[in-house]
C-alpha cells in the first residue's frame, strides 16, 4: 500500500490564548507510529490535526500533496479516525447500518456498501453482530465495530485515540491483534505502552511539544523516567 | 422496535408500498363500522404478522403493553359510549397496531429513513434538508437508551453520595454529560465523512 506522508510544520495550536502544542515539526511516514505522553499534554490534539478534526492556529498539516485547512474532506476520506469511546462514534441503532453510514457518505452505491459491509464484518470476525441493536453491544464488541466502520471506507491511515482505555485485557489484546494485522498505516495515540513493542516509531509528546521521537524501546524508556521525574 | 435480519415476502416488498398500503388500511379501518369486517380484517392482520416471520420475542413487551392501553380503552368507551362501540374502536386499533408491526419489523431503518427523504424532499422548497432530518431521527433513536444509561449512572453516583432523588443533582451532571456526548458525536460524524459545520480550531 502506497501511503503518503503526513507532515506537521511549525504547527502551534492554541486555546483560549494557551498554546496546546507549540511549533511542532514533524514528518510522519512509517507504518506504525505510537504516540505518548502525560493527561493534557497535546497528544489527542495531535492526532486530531492529522485528519483535519482539529486545524492549525499557525503552521500547515500536509497529507501527501493536501494540507488540512484546505481538503479537510477529502483527507478525512483517507485518514480515519477510531475515538477513545466508540459509543460516542456508533451513529446509527444497527451494526450494519452503522458501518455503511460512511460508506453512504462516501456516495457509494447500495450493492457496494452491502458488499464492503459483509467483507469488513468477516475480515474482523463480527459477522455474528450484523444484525445486532448498537446499544446492546459490549465494551469490545463497540470498540471492534467502530474499527470496522473505519476500515470499510478503506482510508490508507487510522488515527487511534486511546483505544484500549475501556477495554478489558481479553479485548484489549483482541483489539491489539487487529492493529497489528491492519494493511493500514495506524497512528496510535495510548498510555497502554505495551502495544507499542513492536512498532516502527514512538513520539513523546510533553507539554506541547516532541519530548522524544525514535524506537519504541528507547522512547518509552525516556518517558518512565521523564514521569518519574 | 428496529428489524432485525428478515427473509419474508413482506422485507422484500418495497418500504413505499409497505407504508402506503398501511396508511391506506388504517384510513379504511375507521370507514368500516361493521364488527364482524372489522375481526375479518384483524384475523388477516394476524395472518400477514405470522407469514412475515417476525421475531415474536421483540413483540412479546409491546403486546403486552398494547394489551393493557386497549382493556383500559375499551372499559371507558364502553361505559360511556356502549360496548359494540367499544369493542369496533378496539378491534380498529388492535388491527392497525398489527399491520404497523408486520410493516416496522420487516422493514430496516435504512430503508425507513430513504423512504423519509423521499416523503419529505418537498420540504427542500422551505429550506429544510430531509436528510439532515432523517439523520437526526435515527440518532435519536440511537441514542435514547445511552442517555438512559447515563442517567441511571449519574443517579447511582448520587445515590452512592447521600443525595437520594434531588432532581438538580441529577439533571445538571445529566446535561453536561449529554452535551459532551454531543460533543464527540459531533466529532465522529465529522470524521466519519458527513458533510456537517466545518472544523473546530482548537480541542485540548
Amino acid at each position: 500500500m502506497n501511503l503518503p506522508q503526513i507532515q506537521l510544520e511549525n504547527v502551534t495550536v492554541s486555546y483560549d490564548d494557551r498554546d496546546v502544542l507549540t511549533n511542532l515539526t514533524l514528518a510522519l511516514n512509517e507504518q506504525r507510529i505510537g504516540i505518548i505522553g502525560a493527561n493534557g499534554a497535546g497528544k489527542s490534539t495531535l492526532s486530531r490535526l492529522l485528519n483535519g478534526l482539529v486545524l492549525p492556529t499557525t503552521g500547515t498539516v500536509r497529507v501527501g500533496e493536501l494540507t488540512t485547512a484546505k481538503h479537510a474532506k477529502q483527507i478525512r476520506r483517507d485518514v480515519g479516525f477510531v475515538f477513545q469511546n466508540p459509543a460516542n462514534q456508533i451513529i446509527m441503532p444497527l451494526v450494519a447500518e452503522d458501518i455503511a453510514f460512511g460508506l453512504k457518505n462516501l456516495g457509494l452505491g447500495k450493492q457496494e456498501r452491502q458488499f464492503r459491509v459483509a467483507d469488513t464484518l468477516a475480515q474482523l470476525n463480527i459477522t455474528h453482530l450484523a444484525e445486532r441493536e448498537s446499544h446492546t453491544l459490549s465494551g469490545g464488541e463497540q470498540q471492534m465495530v467502530a474499527l470496522a466502520a473505519v476500515i470499510a471506507m478503506q482510508p490508507r491511515t487510522i488515527v487511534f485515540d486511546e483505544p484500549t482505555t475501556m477495554l478489558d485485557l481479553k479485548n484489549r489484546l483482541a483489539f491489539q491483534r487487529e492493529i497489528a494485522r491492519l494493511d493500514q498505516r495506524a497512528i496510535v495515540v495510548t498510555h497502554d505502552l505495551e502495544i507499542l513493542e513492536d512498532f516502527d516509531r514512538v513520539v513523546v509528546v510533553t507539554d506541547g511539544g516532541i519530548g522524544f521521537d525514535g524506537a519504541p524501546d528507547q522512547a518509552i524508556a525516556h518517558y518512565r523516567q521523564w514521569s518519574h521525574a | 422496535m428496529i428489524a432485525a435480519k428478515n427473509t419474508s415476502w413482506l422485507s422484500r416488498t418495497p418500504a413505499g408500498w409497505k407504508f402506503g398500503t398501511l396508511l391506506a388500511i388504517s384510513i379504511s379501518l375507521y370507514l368500516i363500522s361493521s364488527w364482524q369486517v372489522l375481526l375479518a380484517l384483524l384475523l388477516v392482520s394476524i395472518a400477514t404478522l405470522v407469514s412475515a416471520r417476525v421475531d415474536f420475542k421483540q413483540l412479546r413487551m409491546p403486546l403486552v403493553t398494547l394489551a393493557a392501553i386497549l382493556a383500559v380503552v375499551l372499559i371507558l368507551l364502553g361505559i360511556q359510549t356502549g360496548w359494540l362501540n367499544a369493542t369496533i374502536a378496539v378491534l380498529r386499533l388492535l388491527t392497525m397496531c398489527i399491520f404497523a408491526y408486520s410493516v416496522s419489523l420487516t422493514t430496516s431503518f435504512d430503508a425507513m429513513l430513504e423512504l423519509f427523504q423521499k416523503v419529505a424532499s418537498p420540504l427542500r422548497v422551505l429550506g429544510a434538508n430531509p436528510a439532515q432530518i432523517a439523520l437526526a431521527l435515527s440518532m435519536a433513536i440511537r441514542f435514547i437508551p445511552e442517555l438512559k444509561r447515563v442517567y441511571l449512572e449519574v443517579r447511582e453516583a448520587q445515590h452512592a453520595r447521600g443525595l437520594g432523588n434531588n432532581p438538580l443533582a441529577v439533571s445538571v451532571p445529566l446535561v453536561i454529560r449529554s452535551l459532551k456526548i454531543a460533543d464527540e458525536t459531533a466529532e465522529a460524524l465529522d470524521a466519519r465523512g458527513y458533510d456537517s459545520a466545518p472544523a473546530r480550531h482548537h480541542r485540548l
